[in-house]
């Protein structure tokens, strides 16, 4: 807790700077930060503030830093699952959920600009309308800031837009912890961000520094960004879905690889049956059951598109390469979901818009899960996949019906790979033999040569107890862009 | 009409330090291995140990900012002149490397700083001798047989030259055979034939070459031949890259590859073979990139590099590197196998420019580092056309498992016949 | 000034004597004066050659031990690749020249440092993979390359920059410390460069590299894409002039022209969105007729002919590389489609036939030093990036301080001299203004700052992004106010880590 006496005086400060209308002390709201379905165990913050421009990002930066403490950004809604937005300590929660312009979107040079609370459930159909997308995420909720997810290096799905892990973000606007403003890439300069009439899409510098890969998946610790720029991607006008049915995790890398080599896909992604029957089934509890175990065990969902020129043409030559790839490789490329036909609608929009039914997906089959997720090569993302089988077969829930999926990332090279474990939490018996299992594979699967690249909650002192030059490295850099240690502090090795 | 070190200011300051002096044509790489055309940058690793180098250390030289040392004149006569350098940025920009190089040795033996102790015993063994190795000039035509059918006037002369005439007899013999065969009448020069004066030119000793030069000019022309042939590709070079510096020449030069090219598409020659070999072609350095014909110009470089008059530029596009594969090719049974390093592009074999006297274990290196390009294409022997080459492959092949011949082309022409 | 004997003897220690040296006749090819700067650089103190990571964390342990500079290098072709004053060593990292290991499955390369372009890019055409070469000759080193300069290049439209394909790196950091970042942090392998957490790449490069400045870089991990052509290089001829032909049926080059740079534009963002391509840039004229030429009285012929001058004054460059005749017909009829649309028309058919006639422009340039043949001075200006709309608007200004210079006989008159490269399917583009000047005229070193300082206050008139910030620190300190006050980062960054200003 806040020393009793610096309270009022934080509160007048952020009351006078940026209106009591955006600043909450209510109780209720305040727990509803302290806690999320991660295992991280949170603090309940002091105030909560909404802040709707830059300026009032500024000042609330700045009397942080007068009274030292600390400030945790959140720009998305619930459920929360990582962590990163639960406070360590008694301070100020930011959530941007009322800096949620869309400032500008661009079909000729194929951006957007955002503000971190705008939306999924959002962008989509707004960016429609332009006869745009976004590479977005797997079945985003609705309500998830598009900003934050992009700056979190989150797993996106068509690997031929990725030229690196950090798509589809580019350049940025961000209030370091000091307090100072700082624009990278090309919206750095020269001149103002008003003056300068640039479009703000090269994401490099400025100089020799990436300071956008600075902030990227930093938890909000490095710097509050109150805009940011993405890009965006033509909208096709044909779109085909292929589903290519494996019985064994193993068969996953060859076709992917082939595909993504060949440069013949948009969306293209592997599912087991869980995960599947849990997107896809009507009653989440009902037809859950003899919905998975009609679907193949694996399921690799490749989604050809054609733009707005020859796109009959387009599509036709690239299904030639895909029946030739599966054909080599002995496998069938369907036009109906193998296992439910009849679906193929479903799963199109499960690709292609945020999700915005209750619960959540995740959520859909038990009250509570937790996610292990990491990236490998792609070529051993069936042996992670058997590596976590083992884990699972070993633990106290053996038989637990885990989803899985696999991600090809940039351009084929590399794969998010995620387990999705169900948890009743109503079973305190289950929630500790789920969280036992949750750590044990965590660790198991990171001495195998998983990569923890974004390292939530318990996986930081997993991944930076072996990585005690680049921790020494990161609070170097920690010291230099919020010196007083107030953005979130407690997170990764902060 | 010799060029000076001062007359090559515009190619040192040109310099970008592009690297290409080092590096095999892109156009022509094949992977990582042999990637490197530059003997002593691959060998000693700074950039000195370069034609770049090379350029620097003159520009110095000239403007008084460096000093003579004895590593300094070490350093420049580890070059063996090969070229690679001066062709390779010929292939992009408009410099003169290897004439740079050369005016720099030059310049090194006016000042008094060299050439290397062992040039400088070439040298007078060519004064006392006429020829570099300092054997009895009476021995220089020991090689001829009776069996030799050989004109005493003809039009046409064999210059054998001071290896094979010495070191390498049978390339001398197989020669006259070979050219007997083909029903050439030629002539030899016996004792008026003296040292070719390559080796000292390229030694920076160019009034010791002349003398000799202009000597042999004295002796062609008084009897009356139009056309030279030699087996040497130092000869050769030198014929045709520094005996027109002294005087428009009033012969042809032909290699004996040339010849019997020639003979062949006349019908003149046939070639049989029994045994069933691989071979993989050498080209030597004096044969192919810098064996176009000296063309003197004495213009003036305007802006932007405007040569007024324009140059006829010698990049190295027209060596003979025709005329011995075709050679090899007619010979039946015989599979030719080419190196990576081929044509313009080839390896030196480590004994030009003075290195085998100078350095020779420097220049045993490059010829092991050319041999294991050879053994790599997966052939039998190989076959060059100068007995400077086949004397440093010798040198490295001559293992006790034998893992590969070498030959000079005109034994396998002479057992062809 | 030579080194004082014991720190001589130190690092002699270290690298052996044969690879170390202060002799002048050695340090002589490491100060040679560029033939664009009137200025010789000072002459380093001496050269290393170090053979492995673990000799470079003991040389610049030395170095920092005794105030030593030290300038890592490969090549040396970049002028930042030489000293800035006294106390400096080079370290030329030539001998630490492994591919130590070619991952097809994951399709990644890991090399040291002196490997370079020419031998990489044709062995890994051996496993039909490729990667983008950002064109310095043959010789030039690919980490460096990578990882320390820029790294724009033909093909960045199918493929991109050269900073999007570094994966994991080793690193030797200012103090000495080696540095493992991306997925090699916990020894999960090469293949990714970011993480874990925040990006430590970032200190790295941005859009350019530190140009050694930085720590030395040891080893890293390159992506690869695929490689649609043979497993060789089909070159043909001798030099100057190879001829190297793709299969027609899948390879194709084209080049048309525009009235205006706004039409121009329109076709670069519609082949963008259209997705189909491997190379689309407008390129420059007077290097393109450089690069045509085998000497300067051949490249002045054609100057003089005006048609460069006519028909690439506003040129668009395709190259299409599919993997089918089928996927070529369509390729192409999209593309025709888009330039008929535009009102663009195919240029010369002599100037289509030197690129048809020799593809390596679009895989290893490797002649790309052809643009120094005029053998005066040239320098590059602009060199950053932004959407193709925003700079085909930088590109129209340019006249207005170029003509400048032009009609003073300041520099040569190549008015379009500059290129637009597309990336990343037209998702954004590179800018680069080439402008060449002679030696002989008075105060000709001073023609290239007074032509990138016209250039820039131009941009920054028109609010234009196309430079990045300089590295000089004079200009830098000028110049970062306008670039939200990037030098103070970028200046507590370096104090934090010891690097080299």
């Amino acid at each position: 807790m806040l020393a009793l006496d610096v309270r009022p005086a934080i509160a007048q400060e952020l009351n006078r700077s940026i209106g009591a209308e955006n600043v909450s002390t209510d109780l209720a709201a305040l727990r509803s930060y302290s806690r999320d379905y991660s295992l991280v165990a949170g603090t309940c913050p002091d105030f909560i503030v909404y802040p709707r421009s830059k300026k009032d990002v500024r000042e609330i930066v700045r009397i942080a830093n007068q009274h030292e403490v600390s400030l945790v950004p959140v720009s998305s809604g619930p459920p929360r699952f990582h962590g990163d937005t639960l406070p360590s300590k008694r301070g100020i929660v930011v959530d941007f959920g009322r800096m949620r312009q869309i400032v500008k979107m661009d079909s000729v040079s194929r951006c957007a600009t955002v503000e971190p609370g705008v939306t999924y459930g959002e962008i989509v159909p707004a960016l429609e309308s332009h006869g745009m997308k976004v590479n977005m995420p797997l079945a985003p909720r609705a309500n998830k800031s598009v900003l934050t997810s992009c700056l979190e290096r989150e797993a996106t799905l068509i690997p031929k837009y990725q030229y690196d892990y950090m798509d589809p973000l580019l350049t940025l606007e961000v209030i370091y912890g000091s307090g100072d403003e700082f624009r990278t890439g090309s919206a750095s300069g020269p001149g103002t961000s008003e003056s300068l009439k640039a479009d703000k899409v090269n994401p490099w510098g400025p100089g020799a520094i990436d300071y956008y890969r600075l902030l990227s998946a930093s938890q909000g610790t490095i710097g509050l960004v109150t805009w940011g720029v993405i890009r965006t991607e033509v909208r096709p006008a044909l779109r085909k879905l292929y589903f290519i049915p494996l019985d064994n995790p193993q068969q996953l890398a060859a076709p992917l690889d082939a595909l993504l080599r060949k440069r013949v896909v948009d969306e293209c992604l592997a599912l087991n049956s869980t995960n599947l029957a849990t997107l896809l089934a009507d009653d989440a509890r009902a037809d859950f059951a003899p919905l998975k175990a009609a679907l193949p065990p694996w399921t690799i969902i490749a989604c050809l598109a054609g733009y707005q020129r020859r796109a009959e043409e387009r599509v036709s030559i690239h299904k030639k390469y895909l029946i030739e790839i599966c054909t080599t490789l002995g496998l069938q490329a369907l036009t109906r979901l193998p296992g439910a036909p009849g679906l193929e609608t479903d799963v199109l929009r499960v690709i292609s818009e945020p999700w915005s039914k209750e619960p959540y997906w995740k959520l859909r089959r038990t009250d509570r899960c937790y996610e292990i997720f990491f990236l490998a090569p792609l070529s051993k993302a069936g042996y992670f996949v058997e590596s976590m089988k083992e884990v699972v077969e070993r633990s106290r829930c053996p038989g637990l019906d885990y989803g899985a999926y696999v991600q090809p990332l940039v351009q084929g090279r590399g794969a998010h790979c995620a387990f999705l474990l169900p948890c009743d939490g109503s079973s305190a018996e289950e929630v500790e033999a789920v969280q036992e299992l949750f750590l044990s594979a965590s660790n198991t699967l990171m001495k195998k040569g998983a990569f923890f690249s974004r390292p939530y909650g318990p996986w930081a002192p997993m991944v930076y107890r072996n990585y005690a030059d680049g921790a020494a490295m990161l609070r170097t850099l920690k010291n230099i862009f919020d010196p007083n240690g107030i953005l979130n502090p407690g997170k990764l090795c902060f | 009409m010799m060029l000076t070190l001062e007359d090559f200011r515009r190619t040192m300051e040109s310099c970008n330090h592009c690297g290409q002096c080092k590096w095999l044509l892109g156009p022509k790489t094949k992977g990582y291995d042999f990637a490197e055309i530059c003997p002593i940058h691959q060998r000693f690793g700074f950039d000195a140990y370069s034609g770049q180098g090379l350029l620097n250390i003159a520009e110095e030289l000239l403007n008084g900012e460096l000093a003579y040392e004895s590593g300094l004149i070490k350093l420049i006569y580890s070059c063996t002149t090969c070229g690679a350098c001066d062709i390779n940025c010929k292939s992009i920009r408009d410099m003169e490397v290897l004439e740079t190089i050369l005016a720099l040795r030059e310049r090194v033996v006016a000042d008094g700083w060299g050439p290397m102790p062992a040039h400088q015993q070439q040298a007078r063994s060519v004064a006392e001798q006429h020829n570099i190795f300092g054997k009895e000039h009476g021995q220089r035509f020991e090689w001829l047989t009776p069996d030799m059918e050989l004109l005493k006037q003809s039009n046409v002369a064999y210059f054998a030259g001071c290896a094979a005439s010495y070191l390498y007899p049978k390339i001398a013999r197989n020669t006259a055979k070979i050219l007997n065969a083909g029903g050439v009448k030629f002539m030899v020069l016996r004792a008026e034939e003296y040292c070719c004066g390559g080796p000292l030119w390229r030694t920076g000793q160019v009034a010791a070459a002349r003398e000799v030069a202009e000597h042999n000019l004295a002796a062609l022309e008084g009897h009356g031949i139009d056309t030279v042939i030699t087996s040497c590709a130092e000869c050769f070079g030198a014929f045709r890259d520094f005996y027109p510096r002294l005087s428009k020449l009033k012969f042809r030069v032909m290699h004996i590859t040339e010849v019997v090219q020639q003979l062949i598409a006349e019908g003149r020659l046939t070639l049989h073979n029994t045994r069933k070999r691989s071979v993989t072609y050498h080209d030597p350095c004096f044969l192919g990139r810098l064996s176009e014909p000296y063309v003197p110009w004495n213009g003036e470089i305007k802006a932007f590099g405007r040569h007024e008059p324009p140059k006829q530029w010698r990049r190295g596009t027209q060596g003979v590197y025709d005329a011995p594969r075709e050679v090899l090719k007619a010979i039946p049974e015989l599979d030719v196998v080419e190196m990576i390093r081929n044509e313009e592009n080839s390896y030196c074999c480590g004994a030009g420019g003075g290195v085998a006297e100078a350095f020779p274990e420097f220049s045993q290196w490059t010829a092991r580092e050319r041999s294991k390009e050879a053994k790599s294409t997966g052939a039998e022997a190989i076959v060059s056309c100068c007995p400077f080459c086949e004397s440093a492959f010798e040198k490295v092949l001559q293992t006790p498992d034998g893992e590969m011949e070498c030959f000079d082309i005109t034994q396998l022409i002479a057992d062809a016949l | 000034m030579s080194l004082p004997k014991d720190v001589y003897a130190e690092l002699e220690g270290i690298v052996g004597p044969e690879y170390i040296s202060d002799r002048e006749y050695i340090l002589a090819a490491m100060r040679h004066a560029m033939p664009s700067s009137p200025v010789k650089p000072p002459s380093p103190a001496a050269v290393l050659l170090p053979g492995s990571a673990e000799e470079i964390q003991q040389i610049v342990k030395v170095c920092n031990r005794h105030g030593l500079k030290f300038i890592p290098t490969v090549s040396s072709l970049i002028g930042f690749a030489y000293p800035t004053g006294p106390n400096t060593i080079m370290l030329q990292l030539k001998r630490m020249n492994r591919i130590t290991e070619i991952n097809r499955a994951d399709r990644y390369a890991v090399i040291e440092p002196g490997v370079r372009h020419g031998q990489l890019k044709t062995e890994l055409m051996k496993y039909g993979l490729s990667y983008p070469v950002a064109a310095v000759g043959p010789g030039g080193s690919v980490l460096v390359n990578f990882a320390c300069s820029s790294g724009d290049n033909h093909n960045q439209h199918g493929a991109s920059r050269t900073n999007r394909y570094i994966l994991g790196v080793e690193w030797v950091l200012p103090s000495g410390e080696l540095i493992r970042l991306g997925s090699l942090a916990n020894d999960a392998g090469w293949f990714c460069g970011d993480g874990p957490g925040p990006s430590l790449r970032g200190l790295l490069k941005g859009y350019a590299g530190p140009f050694g400045g930085f720590g030395v870089i040891t080893r890293i991990a390159i992506g690869l894409d695929e490689w649609r052509g043979p497993a060789e290089m089909p070159t043909e001829g001798r030099s100057p002039d190879y001829q190297i032909r793709l299969p027609k049926d899948r390879h194709k080059v084209f080049i048309f022209k525009f009235p205006t740079l706004d039409q121009l534009r329109d076709a670069m963002i519609e082949i963008g969105k259209a997705e189909i391509g491997q190379a689309v840039l407008k390129y420059f004229n007077a290097t393109a007729a450089l690069l045509a030429t085998q000497s300067a009285n051949h490249f002045w012929d054609l100057w003089d002919s005006g048609l460069f001058q006519r028909e690439l004054a506003r040129p668009l460059y395709v190259y299409l590389a599919t993997h089918s005749a089928e996927e070529m017909a369509y390729e192409e009829a999209v593309l025709r489609e888009i330039i008929a649309e535009t009102g663009g028309e195919d240029v010369d058919p002599a100037i289509r036939a030197i690129y048809e006639n020799n593809m390596d422009f679009f895989i290893l340039v490797g002649f790309l030093q052809r643009v120094l043949r005029l053998g005066g001075a040239w320098a590059p200006t602009k060199l950053s990036a932004d959407s193709i709309h925003h700079m085909f608007e930088v590109g129209k200004t340019i006249p207005e301080f170029l003509t400048d210079f032009i009609d003073k006989g300041l520099i040569f008159d190549a008015p379009d001299n500059f290129q637009i490269i597309s990336m990343e399917y037209g998702h954004l583009a590179h800018i680069e203004l080439l402008f060449l000047w002679e030696r002989n005229q008075p105060d000709w070193g001073d023609v290239p700052m007074q032509v990138i300082a016209r250039s820039h206050e131009t941009e920054i008139r028109h609010g234009h992004h196309a430079t990045m910030p300089p590295r000089s620190k004079p200009m830098l300190e000028k110049l970062g106010p306008l670039y939200s006050d990037c030098h103070v980062w970028s200046t507590k960054i370096a104090e934090a880590f010891g690097a080299r200003k």
